[in-house]
């Protein structure tokens, strides 16, 4: 039972880490082996795959329209993704992204409809909106010492109903043209720009864990809080940035979900926005984020939330059961995680 | 303060009791129709199958983990239990029985996937919710079933006496077997002491996994019990059920006490709890505050709840350490 990926067993018990053996891929197993069995690898084979069954079975799949659909739905997953991932990174997690989420599409809608913003102020102010919940989840974990698990349950609840609460449910839908427009482009008849905009955040969080100071902190305090404080690492300081940049990244893809669909709806992720933790999870997870924190794949989880999208898109063109999507991905989860634990146990063995 | 009270403030459901007898005289004072037959029935109904739920999820806190999943496992068995009355035409006993064997199996397929993979419970019920979530959706293409036969019906709303409905019957039962399960029979001190310490209760000869599955078919089978009561409630089978009971599932258990790490929760305490946020959404009614404000109210009564239990911790400690 001591899995290196345990939730509980890393941080519920407000206990250190259990010690992981994630050293194992840097040594022993050939250089060959160690590349096909990453999750980079994997999923980029299962994206070509699925790609081609869908296109080669549905003649919808692959035309012009769909692939920029998909692009638009696949940015939004991913930032959803990067959201949770890096908060998983400091071995914690953030279920209230999705409330977070709600709370900045709507104030964005607010600025623009009733205080009548510009967009460029309009955008900078609701980001700001969800890094301000998200270092407000920081604050209260660091200060009570307390799981990032409860806290967030019960931040999720809080943001969502003060929404509420504030807009009397309502929606915005005067969002102006060149916003709307922003979300319709196409760039050579199949892409959107949206996508463009995930791939640079992706770069700059790549950038962000390899070349700089913080983003090594962030890693640092996550695989080993104690040690990291102990070698001057301001580990409660670092965990609410980590929470802040959720929020930014949460509010970028709640950004991105009011330019497709022209308005802020407060219903747009569900009640208390729950519907984004499954795809929050799922990127991270497929690509190969340790849920005991201290490691991130930028790329993992990019390609693991395209490979969600893709999967969604084709099922529902497939039409194989609409209703039934939900199991698939759920499916899919406890699948990545088998696989995932049959690749650490099959590395152990060569490596080791 | 004398030795009786500091005594009744170290439990877990002296503090949770007082707020509510101190909410009740509060709401009373404006409004006394809060303590109408009528108003209590109300009461009793809400916190009949909010107790159910918050004792599916109290049974996994004891051993340490989370269901995400209960809410999902209670509204497939909502929808199965109404389904198969509707199409199958079985008698409603049948269908209960059915749903909540339903209930056991997919606990048990939980508890399963845990223990023999060792994977977080938080990302196998995160994975399973959104399984039985999309079954819930695939067999009722999102349409509820409305063939709810009337003995079903009588059954969620009507009174047995004065204010008391039915529905606190199975309530009051599920209470008293799982006080009986967890503090007077072997598995229950298996799953606090599996909670509590994992390889302390394994090298002193308990089974873990068997702990661990005894526990999730529990918390399944309450699920499903929720989700039926629910049913016979609204009268109808909706494939809704279940959505909304993430937070409360948490927020009473902890009220009452609940260390979320595992080994310690309060079946006392997390009926209070429930009744606590029972009347906090009555108040809020009475009041006339806008009714999305309950779900601030919800998170910020978690917030609370943690922080006392917290407090209580670091002051129990320093006790010891005095000692």
């Amino acid at each position: 039972m001591n899995a290196p990926t345990s939730v509980e067993g890393a941080a519920m018990a407000e206990s250190e880490p259990p010690a992981r053996d994630d050293g194992l891929s840097q040594k022993g197993a050939p250089g060959w082996t160690r590349f096909l069995l990453t999750n980079e690898f994997g999923l980029v084979t299962l994206i070509v795959i699925f790609g081609a069954v869908f296109a080669l079975g549905t003649p919808g799949f692959s035309s012009p329209f769909n692939l920029f659909t998909l692009g638009r739905t696949m940015a939004i997953d991913i930032m959803i993704g990067f959201s949770m991932m890096v908060v998983i990174v400091t071995g914690g997690l953030n279920l209230s992204v999705g409330a977070i989420g709600v709370c900045v599409a709507i104030g964005c809608g607010w600025l623009l409809e009733v205080a009548g913003a510009p967009l460029a102020l309009a955008i900078f102010a609701a980001l700001a909106l969800g890094a301000a919940l998200g270092a407000l989840n920081g604050v209260l974990i660091v200060r009570s010492g307390l799981h990032s698990f409860i806290i967030t349950l019960a931040t999720m609840s809080v943001f969502f109903g003060l929404m509420l609460f504030l807009t009397h449910a309502n929606a915005y839908r005067q969002v102006p043209l060149e916003f709307s427009a922003f979300g319709k482009m196409r760039f050579a008849g199949y892409l959107s720009p949206l996508l463009l905009v995930s791939i640079a955040i992706g770069l700059l969080l790549a950038g962000l864990y390899r070349f700089t100071p913080l983003g090594r902190e962030m890693l640092a305090a996550g695989a080993k809080a104690a040690a990291a404080e102990l070698s001057g690492v301001r580990v409660g300081r670092t965990i609410v940035i980590c929470h802040a940049l959720s929020g930014v990244l949460a509010g970028i893809a709640a950004v991105m979900v009011v330019a497709r669909t022209g308005a802020a709806i407060p219903q747009m992720a569900g009640n208390l926005g729950q519907d984004w933790l499954l795809p929050a999870f799922l990127g991270p997870v497929l690509g190969g984020t340790l849920l005991a924190g201290g490691r991130a794949s930028v790329l993992g989880t990019f390609l693991g939330a395209a490979l969600v999208s893709e999967l969604t898109n084709g099922l529902l063109q497939f039409r194989i059961g609409e209703f039934w999507v939900q199991t698939w991905l759920g499916l899919l989860l406890l699948l990545a995680v088998l696989m995932d634990l049959a690749r650490r146990s099959f590395l152990a063995r060569r490596g080791v | 303060m004398t030795p009786v009270i500091s005594r009744l403030a170290r439990t877990d459901w002296f503090g949770p009791l007082a707020v509510i007898v101190f909410a009740t005289i509060i709401v009373s004072a404006f409004d006394p129709s809060f303590l109408s037959p009528f108003n209590i029935q109300i009461l009793m109904l809400a916190v009949a199958v909010n107790c159910v739920i918050a004792m599916s999820q109290m049974v996994i806190i004891a051993i340490g983990q989370m269901n995400l999943a209960v809410g999902a496992i209670g509204g497939l068995a909502a929808i199965s239990f109404a389904g198969m009355m509707q199409i199958w035409g079985l008698p409603p006993l049948l269908a209960a029985a059915a749903a909540l064997a339903l209930g056991i199996v997919a606990g048990l397929a939980n508890g399963l996937l845990i223990s023999a993979t060792g994977i977080s419970a938080f990302i196998i019920t995160l994975a399973s919710l959104s399984i039985f979530k999309g079954a819930n959706l695939g067999i009722t293409r999102a349409q509820p079933f409305y063939g709810v036969p009337e003995s079903v019906k009588a059954f969620g709303n009507t009174t047995i006496a004065g204010p008391i409905p039915w529905l606190a019957l199975p309530a009051a039962l599920v209470i008293a077997a799982m006080w009986y399960l967890l503090y007077r029979q072997r598995i229950g001190r298996y799953i606090l002491a599996v909670g509590g310490n994992q390889s302390a209760a394994e090298l002193s000869g308990i089974s873990v996994p068997s702990a661990v599955l005894w526990a999730h078919a529990m918390s399944g089978f309450l699920a499903a019990l929720a989700g039926v009561l629910l049913v016979a409630r609204l009268q109808l089978g909706e494939p809704t059920i279940g959505d909304d009971w993430l937070i409360l599932s948490f927020a009473a258990p902890v009220i009452g006490g609940a260390v979320l790490s595992g080994g310690h929760v309060s079946v006392f305490g997390t009926l209070f709890g429930v009744v606590i946020v029972a009347i906090i959404t009555q108040a809020l009614v009475i009041f006339r505050i806008d009714p999305f404000f309950v779900q601030v109210v919800l998170g910020l009564l978690i917030l609370w709840a943690v922080g006392v239990n917290r407090l209580r911790e670091v002051r129990m400690q320093r006790t010891l350490k005095r000692a």
